[in-house]
C-alpha cells in the first residue's frame, strides 16, 4: 500500500515535469534568450572597434604596401592618381597625417618600358620593387627586383627567375594582364606575390608555383619552397619568421629561419578552410601571433593555440563590405589599426582608401538596434548599402538574411514558406527585397506596407515611371524598384532595325542561330509575358500559343552543339568584385556578336559601356542598339524591389533605411544590380566619366579571337537618348517565378522541336491555371 | 476526482496541441488573413468557389475511393496466404521494407523511372514502344496509386496477421470435422472474426493515404499534374502565399467531412457488433 503512494506521487512528479519542460521549450527565448536577457536587465556587454576612412591629403591610383616600422612610424608606397609617380609616405601619428617622404627612383616607376608591378615594404623601412619590365624585341616581359633603401636610393637584385618552361603553362596561377597581350606573356615567368617580412629576406612566388626566399644583402635564393601542383596559385602570406599557405584543406606553415615545414596548425586550417581566403595579415610580436583580414572581419591567433580570435566582426563595417577588398593590414597596437583597400565606393573617387579601426571600450559590442533584411539571394549591392548606412548608424545592426545559397540547397517554395512562418509569429523581417517573392501576392494579402508617405521623390529627379510599378490605383505604393533594367538588343540592320515590332522581328531568318532554346525563351518572357496577362489576371492561351509559334518559326532547327558551346563569363573592375554573367543578360552576348557567332545580342541591360557598343556596332553591318521586340512595348524590369513588412517590428527605423537606398549616396553604388532610379545616378553609371582625359582601351580574347575598343566618355547625345528611351518605358515585365519557369520549361521543349506550339501552350495553361486559381 | 486527475496530463496535452489549435482555426476561418478582420462566411464561399480546390477535393477523394478498398483486399488475400506459409514471417519482414525507406530515396527512384528520358523510357524504346512523359500525364495518377500500394501493403499484412492470429484454431477444426472447405472457412469464420481489425486497418490507411503527398512532392513539387494535384498541394502552396483565410476555412470544412466520415464509419461497426 505505502508502495503504491509513493508509485503515484513519482508518476505525478514525472508528469508534472514532462509537461512543464514541453511548455518551456515553447517559449520564446530559445537560443538567443541569454543575450535578451542581458539586454532586458540592461547588461550589456561593451567594447567594439569603430571604424573611420584616413583622410590621407593623397589621391592613391594604388597602394602597393602599407607597413609600422621597427621606429613607430607608418609607411605607404603606392602610386599618386593625378602625378602618376610612385612614393613613399609617412605618419608619424598613427595614422592622422601624412608626409611624402621620397618619390621612388626613376629605375622603379612607370616607363613605358616598364611598370611597377609589386612592391614590398620591410619593418626597417627599406623596399623591394618588382618591376615587369618588356624584354627587347618585345617577345615578352620579364620581372626585375630593385631594392630601395630607407632613404630611397635604388639598387638592382642580381637574382632573376627561372624562365618557365614554354610547354608547360602555370596551370591555374594568375597571369599578369599587360598591355601587350596575355598570350605572350603567359610563356614568361612572371612574380604572382610579393612579401618583405623581416629586414633580411624577401618572400615571392612565381607563376609556377614555386616559392623563393632571397636575401637582401646579396640576391642569393636561401631556399625554395616547391608546393604541390595543386596548390598553384594558392593563397599565402609571410609574416616574422613564418610562410603561410593555403590550400583547399589546411594551412601549411614553413619556418623561415630553417626553410622547414612547421608541425600542422589545425585551428588556423580550420579558419582559413571555414573563411574561405585571408585577406591581409600582421603581427605585431614578431610572428608569434598573427592578426589576419577574412570577409567575417579581424581575426587573432598565436602559434601554437588552440583558439582564434574574432576581434572585429566584418558585418558591421567596411570589412565585410562585396567591395572592399583590403591589400594590407598594419597593427598599430592592439587597439588601432588600418586596413589599405580597394573600395570602388572609397570617398577618395579612386577606388583606393585607407581605413581606421580604433577600439571603443564604451561601445556596444554589438550595435542596440537591430534591422533584419531579407531576400531570396545574395545581393552585393544591399550589402554595399547596409555598410555605408551602418556608417551613419552606429547604434544600429542590420541582420541580411539570405535564404538561398549553394551550400544550404533550400528551395525557393521552402524558402517562402519558412519566411511565412517568421512574418506570422511577428518573429519575421522588417524590410524585403522581393527578388522572386510574388510581390502582387503579398500586397494583395497585406504583407507589405504603404510606402507612399515615404517621399523617396524628396530625395532627388527620379524616373516616376519605373517608381511607380507596383502602385496601385488609389495611389497606394507597397514595392519600390530601386533599381532597373531593360531589355535590349543589338545587331546589324539585316536582322534588326531600331523600334522594329515582335512580328516583324519573328519573320526574320537565322536571328537566332547557335543561341541556347532556354535563354531565348527565358529573354523572350520579360518582353512577352506583361502582354499576356487578361485582366481577371489569368493567362490569354493565344498569345501563349502566338509566342511559342513565331519564336519557334524564327528560332528554326535546334543543334544540341549549342549547348555545349556555352561560354560563362566572369567580369571584374578595380574595387567592384566579380560577377558571374547571368545567361539573360545582354552583356554575355557582346562578344557572341562581335565574334559573328551570334548574329542578333538581346537581353537585360543594365550597365553602359558605350566604347564597347559602338565598337561592335561597327563590326557590324549598319549596327544598331535598341528597344528590344516583344508582344508588350516598352517593357523594364524592376529590380531590388524594396518593401517593407506590415509586420515590421521597427517600422520608422525600416522607412528611414529603404529611403536610404533611393538616396544619391546608395544609388551611385555600382554593383551589378542594374541601372539607379535616381537620374543623377543613372546619368553618373552610363557616362563613362572614369576615362575622361585619359586614352585608353580594352581588349577581350574569345574564342581565339581578340577584340579591341577603345575605353571612351559616353556622348552627351547617348546619355540623353538613354535617358528619353528610359523614361518612355511603361510596362513592367511579368514577374511571377512559377509563370516564368513553366513558360521557359515548355518553351524550351517545343524550340528542340520536343512539342508542338500548341501542346506548350496547353501545358503552360494547365500548370499556370492551377496556380493562378489558388 | 482522482480519475479525472490521472488523465488530467493526457487531457491538457490534448487541449494544448489539439484543441486550442483547432479552435484557432475554426476562429481564422472567419478572418482576414494577415489583417484579421472578421469576413463572416467569404472565405468558406471563396473556397467552396476556387477550382482548384474543387480539383484537390476530387483527386483526394478519387484517390482515397480507390486505394483504400483495394489495399484492403489485396492485403488481406497476402496475410491470409502468408500466414498459411511456412516462411509467411520472413516475407511479411520483405513486405515491411518500403515502409523502411525514406521518402527522398523513394522520390529519386521516381525521377529515374518516370522522367520523360528516365530509365523506363529507355527500356521501352529498347523495344521500340513509344514512351510518355509519366509524371506530367495521366499516367502520373497510376504511378501514384501503385507506390502506395506499394508502400503500405506490408503494413496492412502485419495488422491482418495479427487479426488472424486471434482467431482460435479451435473454430477452424470443428468447421473442417463438419465439412467446411477452404472457401466456406474463409467467408464464414476468417472474414466475420476479422471485423474488429478491419476498422482499425481502414482509419490507418485512410490516415496513410495522406503521406503519398511526401513522394509526389518530391517528385512533381508544388503544381504536379492535375491528376495528382491534391489537397495537401493545396494547403501547401496556401501557406506560402499567406492564403491563412483559406485555409483555416478548408481545413475546418475538411476536418468535418474527415469527422464525419469516422464516426459513420464507427457507427456501422458499433452496429453491425
Amino acid at each position: 500500500m505505502k508502495c503504491g503512494k509513493w508509485r503515484r506521487v513519482i508518476g505525478t512528479l514525472v508528469a508534472v515535469s514532462l509537461i512543464c519542460t514541453s511548455l518551456a521549450g515553447c517559449s520564446k527565448g530559445g537560443a538567443g534568450s541569454k543575450e535578451n536577457d542581458a539586454q532586458s536587465t540592461g547588461e550589456q556587454a561593451m567594447g567594439r572597434f569603430l571604424e573611420e576612412e584616413v583622410d590621407t591629403g593623397v589621391k592613391f591610383k594604388n597602394i602597393f604596401d602599407m607597413k609600422k616600422l621597427e621606429d613607430g612610424s607608418l609607411r605607404i608606397v603606392g602610386t599618386e592618381e593625378d602625378s602618376g609617380e610612385s612614393g613613399v609616405w609617412e605618419s608619424m601619428d598613427a595614422g592622422e597625417t601624412w608626409k611624402s617622404v621620397y618619390n621612388l627612383p626613376a629605375e622603379v616607376q612607370d616607363r613605358g618600358i616598364s611598370w611597377l608591378d609589386y612592391a614590398a615594404l620591410s619593418p626597417g623601412g627599406q623596399i623591394v620593387c618588382a618591376i615587369c619590365e618588356i624584354v627587347s624585341g618585345g617577345s615578352g616581359t620579364r620581372p626585375v627586383l630593385y631594392l630601395v633603401d630607407k632613404e630611397g636610393k635604388a639598387n638592382k637584385m642580381s637574382f632573376e627567375l627561372p624562365q618557365e618552361n614554354p610547354e608547360e603553362p602555370a596551370g591555374d596561377a594568375e597571369q599578369p594582364e599587360t598591355e601587350e597581350g596575355e598570350q605572350q606573356a603567359a610563356r614568361m615567368n612572371y612574380i604572382s606575390k610579393l612579401y618583405f617580412p623581416g629586414n633580411e629576406w624577401v618572400v615571392l612566388q612565381d607563376g609556377t608555383g614555386t616559392v623563393y626566399q632571397i636575401n637582401v644583402s646579396d640576391s642569393s635564393v636561401k631556399y625554395t619552397y616547391e608546393l604541390n601542383s595543386d596548390m598553384l596559385g594558392a593563397p599565402l602570406c609571410a609574416v616574422g619568421n613564418t610562410l603561410i599557405v593555403q590550400d583547399a584543406a589546411q594551412a601549411l606553415c614553413y619556418d623561415l629561419q630553417t626553410g622547414e615545414q612547421k608541425p600542422s596548425e589545425e585551428i588556423l586550417s580550420q579558419s582559413f578552410v571555414e573563411n574561405d581566403s585571408f585577406r591581409a595579415i600582421d603581427t605585431l610580436d614578431g610572428g608569434e601571433s598573427v592578426y589576419i583580414l577574412f570577409q567575417g572581419g579581424l581575426y587573432h591567433y598565436k602559434f601554437g593555440g588552440n583558439v582564434m580570435e574574432h576581434i572585429i566582426d566584418g558585418s558591421i563595417n567596411s570589412l565585410g563590405a562585396p567591395a572592399f577588398f583590403p591589400i594590407a593590414l598594419t597593427m598599430i597596437d592592439e587597439q588601432n589599426l588600418l586596413v589599405a583597400a580597394e573600395d570602388i565606393n572609397a570617398s577618395s573617387g579612386t577606388g583606393v582608401c585607407v581605413v581606421k579601426y580604433t577600439y571603443s571600450a564604451d561601445t556596444p559590442v554589438k550595435p542596440e538596434k537591430e534591422l533584419k533584411l531579407y531576400s531570396l539571394y545574395e545581393n552585393t549591392a544591399i550589402r554595399q548599402c547596409i555598410n555605408r548606412f551602418q556608417k551613419e548608424h552606429p547604434d544600429l545592426y542590420i541582420n541580411y538574411q539570405v535564404a538561398l545559397s549553394e551550400e544550404n540547397g533550400v528551395t525557393i517554395s521552402d524558402a517562402l514558406k519558412t519566411l511565412t512562418t517568421e512574418i506570422m509569429v511577428g518573429n519575421g523581417p522588417d524590410v524585403l527585397l522581393l527578388d522572386g517573392m510574388p510581390v502582387e501576392t503579398y500586397i494583395e494579402k497585406g504583407v507589405l506596407k504603404d510606402l507612399s508617405a515615404l517621399s523617396i521623390e524628396s530625395g532627388g529627379s527620379y524616373f516616376e515611371n519605373i517608381l511607380n510599378a507596383y502602385q496601385g490605383e488609389d495611389g497606394q505604393r507597397y514595392a519600390v524598384p530601386a533599381r532597373f533594367k531593360i531589355p535590349m538588343m543589338q545587331a546589324g540592320s539585316k536582322y534588326f532595325s531600331p523600334g522594329e515590332d515582335f512580328n516583324t522581328f519573328m519573320e526574320r531568318k537565322d536571328t537566332m542561330v547557335n543561341m541556347p532554346p532556354r535563354e531565348v525563351v527565358e529573354k523572350f518572357w520579360y518582353t512577352c509575358g506583361a502582354a499576356w496577362q487578361k485582366e481577371d489576371k489569368t493567362l490569354d492561351q493565344s498569345k501563349i500559343t502566338e509566342f511559342l509559334t513565331k519564336l519557334k518559326h524564327a528560332y528554326g532547327e535546334y543543334d544540341s552543339d549549342v549547348e555545349n558551346n556555352k561560354t560563362f563569363f566572369a567580369f571584374a573592375t578595380k574595387g567592384e568584385g566579380t560577377e558571374l554573367v547571368s545567361d539573360v543578360d545582354f552583356s554575355m552576348g557582346n562578344m557572341y556578336l562581335a565574334s559573328g557567332t551570334w548574329n542578333t545580342n538581346f537581353g537585360l541591360y543594365k550597365e553602359m559601356e558605350y566604347g564597347l557598343h559602338k565598337a561592335v556596332n561597327e563590326k557590324l553591318e549598319n549596327g544598331n542598339l535598341d528597344l528590344m521586340p516583344g508582344q508588350a512595348d516598352h517593357v523594364f524590369i524592376p529590380a531590388q524591389v524594396m518593401g517593407i513588412s506590415s509586420k515590421s517590428a521597427q517600422p520608422e527605423m525600416a522607412e528611414e533605411f529603404v529611403k536610404y537606398l533611393f538616396s544619391g549616396e546608395a544609388q551611385k553604388i555600382k554593383q551589378f544590380g542594374g541601372f539607379p532610379v535616381e537620374k543623377e545616378s543613372f546619368c553618373g553609371m552610363i557616362d563613362g566619366h572614369q576615362y575622361e582625359g585619359k586614352d585608353g582601351g580594352a581588349t577581350i580574347t574569345f574564342e581565339g579571337e581578340i577584340f579591341e575598343y577603345d575605353t571612351v566618355p559616353t556622348p552627351e547625345e547617348e546619355i540623353t537618348k538613354l535617358t528619353e528611351l528610359v523614361e518612355s518605358l511603361t510596362t513592367p515585365c511579368l514577374q511571377d517565378d512559377v509563370i516564368k519557369e513553366t513558360v521557359v520549361e515548355q518553351g524550351e521543349k517545343v524550340l528542340k522541336g520536343e512539342q508542338s506550339p500548341e501542346a506548350g501552350a496547353a501545358a503552360i495553361m494547365q500548370k499556370v491555371n492551377l496556380y493562378l486559381a489558388e | 476526482m482522482r480519475g479525472f486527475l490521472w488523465i488530467l496530463p493526457s487531457f491538457l496535452g490534448v487541449m494544448v496541441f489539439y484543441l486550442l489549435p483547432y479552435a484557432d482555426v475554426v476562429r481564422r476561418s472567419f478572418l482576414g488573413a494577415v489583417d484579421n478582420h472578421f469576413v463572416g462566411i467569404e472565405n468558406y464561399k471563396t473556397v467552396l468557389g476556387n477550382t482548384a480546390f474543387q480539383l484537390a477535393v476530387k483527386n483526394t477523394f478519387l484517390f482515397t475511393l480507390l486505394c483504400i478498398p483495394v489495399l484492403i483486399v489485396v492485403a488481406l488475400f497476402c496475410a491470409v496466404t502468408l500466414y498459411k506459409s511456412k516462411y509467411g514471417g520472413i516475407i511479411k519482414s520483405a513486405f515491411l521494407m518500403p515502409m523502411a525507406l525514406p521518402a527522398v530515396s523513394v522520390a529519386l527512384v521516381w525521377r529515374l523511372l518516370f522522367h520523360s528520358q528516365g530509365l523506363l523510357n529507355h527500356w521501352l524504346s529498347d523495344m521500340n514502344i513509344a514512351g510518355n512523359d509519366w509524371m506530367n500525364s495521366g499516367s502520373a495518377f497510376w504511378i501514384l496509386f501503385i507506390s502506395y500500394l506499394w508502400k503500405n501493403l506490408g503494413y496492412d499484412i502485419v495488422l491482418w496477421m495479427a487479426g488472424l492470429a486471434g482467431i482460435s484454431s479451435n473454430i477452424y477444426e470443428a468447421a473442417r470435422v463438419d465439412g467446411a472447405g477452404e472457401m466456406q472457412c474463409f467467408f464464414y469464420i476468417t472474414l466475420p472474426n476479422l471485423k474488429s481489425s478491419l476498422y482499425t486497418i481502414t482509419v490507418l490507411s485512410f490516415l496513410n493515404s495522406f503521406k503519398v503527398f511526401r513522394e509526389a512532392y518530391l517528385v512533381a513539387g508544388d503544381y504536379p499534374h492535375e491528376s495528382i494535384y491534391m489537397m495537401q498541394h493545396l494547403f501547401n502552396n496556401w501557406f506560402r502565399a499567406f492564403s491563412f483565410d483559406k485555409m483555416a476555412a478548408a481545413a475546418v470544412m475538411e476536418s468535418v467531412v474527415l469527422l464525419a466520415l469516422i464516426m459513420l464509419l464507427q457507427k456501422a461497426w458499433d452496429s453491425k457488433d
